[in-house]
């Protein structure tokens, strides 16, 4: 059989959903980051798979772009766990509940 | 061939992103991360983008998650035991909703017959570093220094989150 665009974007919404997923049944922010990491991971397949079917590369300039702001995201959110987790001595989300109360 | 090496390195892809959501420990976690990550760069190659496949495994299964596992394991203690709570009851339909989506829309996909085919040939240099770089820094190179500029500010963001308080220049 021969793979198509519909197979990629197939592959891409079940990764993005395996992240959607793990979002909201990991408690582990740190994982939760990871997370969303897979869930940005599977946007850039999208991208690319498009930037394919138009045989046109500026979609790979958008996926360089995702690289840059996933490890803009990653820095910022592990700092902010970090000094999360001095102040707290966890990263439990559901220890984490200033906001909500 | 083609084929063969999309199921591969789809299906590889899934089960590590499977895998880091299953798993309790989350240096485990981490590990199957960079394995999906790697089989998402198989999946660029495969889209005939080999500079996104080399910098996917660069920036996202080298830079990022060794940030990651360093993470992780400076706060290793805590962080592995807080995940062995139960799930919490209502959160199941928001856990099943999604992966029966996921079904659904395959079948309509498959009952529809109507896949989309992949575009035509592309030339031989497509997605090479050299093509890449002259719209990177042609079409796109207001783009390309902005971003620099957000990375500028992430530097000094986490610089700023991980100092002393009071040792910060502006108190």
């Amino acid at each position: 059989m021969e793979i198509t665009l519909t197979h990629y974007l197939l592959l891409a919404m079940t990764v993005f959903l395996t992240g959607m997923v793990g979002f909201i049944v990991r408690r582990n922010a740190i994982v939760m980051l990871m997370c969303v990491e897979l869930m940005l991971s599977s946007v850039n397949i999208v991208f690319a798979a498009y930037s394919r079917f138009h045989a046109n590369a500026d979609g790979h300039v958008f996926v360089l772009m995702n690289f840059a702001v996933a490890a803009a995201e990653a820095a910022i959110g592990l700092a902010i766990l970090v000094e999360i987790y001095r102040r707290r001595r966890t990263v439990n989300v559901d220890d984490l509940k200033a906001l909500m109360e | 061939m083609e084929g063969i090496l999309f199921w591969v390195c789809g299906g590889l892809m899934v089960f590590g992103g499977l895998m880091m959501v299953v798993q309790r420990s989350a240096v485990v976690s981490a590990v199957w991360l960079i394995f999906a990550f790697i089989s998402a760069a198989g999946i660029f190659a495969l889209l005939s983008a080999p500079f996104l496949a080399v910098m996917q495994i660069l920036v996202y299964a080298g830079a990022i998650m060794v940030l990651f596992l360093f993470v992780i394991m400076m706060l290793q203690g805590p962080v592995l035991e807080d995940d062995r709570k139960r799930l919490a009851l209502p959160l199941w339909p928001a856990v099943a909703v999604p992966p029966l989506a996921v079904v659904v829309m395959i079948i309509g996909y498959v009952k529809r017959n109507g896949l989309t085919g992949m575009g035509g040939a592309v030339p031989e240099e497509f997605g090479s570093p050299v093509h890449v770089a002259e719209l990177l820094l042609g079409k796109y190179l207001l783009a390309f220094e902005l971003i620099s500029i957000v990375l500028l500010v992430a530097i000094i963001g986490a610089l700023a989150l991980g100092k002393d308080e009071r040792k910060l220049p502006w108190k």
